[in-house]
């Protein structure tokens, strides 16, 4: 199988280039489990990666213009040649390893824990199962950055714009029936920019490797200001 | 409503117009089909009507709004500088606020005609 890998080295290279590969496809095998082959084949290609299961959300990459997680990427579904790039929109540290510092300060930006204003009981804060089902499909992200790095909101206005992951994460935080600061988490997205440079375009509902819907929690964030301002 | 609402109110507006532009528009094309005016007189009688200049004019109104935030969303992803952002938002004003004056203007003529 062919791959065509983004390179660039900012101590060596002037600018990035594509170097091609080729590697003996076995079954069962990841597209993680390729870029290790390459890495044999020439030692200086780097990449991020870590669990290998789809776990630790490290190993994000573009295949054929996609985001994915290369460990949950099985090769038999990828068109031959594969392009393999980094994320798109984020400073390139080297080869496939990007900058991810501003998807972090986005995340930080919603306060993503739980915030209480009653004093803290002697044991823990129950919740319903109800309550608890409210958060299924928030809680779940792995902080892959597969969803903001294919926004195209997040690429213009990447300092402005939280991103799907942050907003989801906020989302998270204000459908927890523990939490007591919905008030000011609605008030910290105010504004033309943090969350309604959202255009609902969907490519992060496609990218997430968790099969997560940031679109949907996007409009659930947007649902609960209006009932809040009416 | 709260400062909050710069955001929000932008983003209901739109939803909002567009609403009212279907509806609108669904009753415009059902108009021409099924009783198509066939005279100058015919279409300034039809405008004529108090119902009909004031759905004319909530649709031209909702079309400048919706056009409004539309035009301000692209501008705020796309034009990052300011200087240029706002003056192309100033003329994009302008230019809706001529064509409103222009279409309250028409239909003003057409019920005094
Ligand atoms: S739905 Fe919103 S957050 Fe998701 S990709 Fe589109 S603009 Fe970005
Ligand atoms: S929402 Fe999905 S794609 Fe986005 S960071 Fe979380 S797990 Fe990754
Ligand atoms: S290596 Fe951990 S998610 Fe892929």
């Amino acid at each position: 199988m062919k791959f065509s890998v983004y390179r660039y080295n900012p101590e060596t290279d002037s600018e990035p280039y594509m170097q091609m590969f080729e590697i003996e496809q076995r079954q069962g095998m990841m597209l993680r489990d390729a870029l290790l082959a390459i890495q044999e084949q020439d030692e200086s290609f780097t990449f991020r990666h870590s669990c290998g299961e789809g776990v630790c959300g490290s190993d994000g990459v573009n295949v054929n213009g996609s985001n994915k997680l290369a460990c949950i990427a099985p090769l038999t579904e990828l068109k031959d040649p594969v392009e393999v790039r980094p994320f798109p929109g984020r400073p390139v540290i080297r080869d496939l390893v990007v900058d991810m510092s501003q998807f972090y300060a986005q995340y930080n930006q919603v306060d993503p824990w739980l915030q209480r204003k009653e004093p803290l009981p002697e044991q823990e804060i129950l919740q319903t199962p109800e309550e608890r089902d409210q958060l299924d499909g928030l809680y779940e992200c792995i902080m892959c950055g597969c969803c903001s790095t294919a926004c195209p909101s997040f690429w213009w206005n990447p300092d402005k714009f939280l991103g799907p992951q942050a907003l989801l994460s906020a989302c998270r935080f204000l459908a927890d029936s523990r939490d007591q600061a919905g008030e000011e988490r609605l008030d910290k997205l105010e504004g033309p920019y943090k969350l309604f440079r959202c255009h609902t375009i969907m490519s992060c509902v496609e990218a997430c490797p968790k099969g997560l819907n940031p679109t949907k929690a996007i409009g659930h964030i947007k649902a609960i200001m209006l009932k809040e301002a009416i | 409503m709260s400062r909050r609402a710069s955001g929000l109110r932008a983003w209901f507006l739109q939803r909002a117009t567009a609403i009212y532009l279907i509806l609108f528009l669904l009753y415009l094309l059902q108009h021409l089909i099924f009783n198509p005016p066939d005279s100058f007189a015919a279409w300034q009688g039809w405008v004529a009507q108090p119902l009909v200049g004031l759905g004319l004019l909530l649709c031209f109104a909702s079309l400048l709004l919706h056009a409004w935030v539309g035009f301000r969303d692209v501008l705020i992803d796309y034009v990052h500088p300011t200087a240029i952002r706002v003056s192309i938002l100033t003329l994009f004003g302008f230019a809706l606020i001529g064509c409103a004056l222009w279409v309250m203007q028409t239909i003003f003529l057409a019920t005094v005609a």
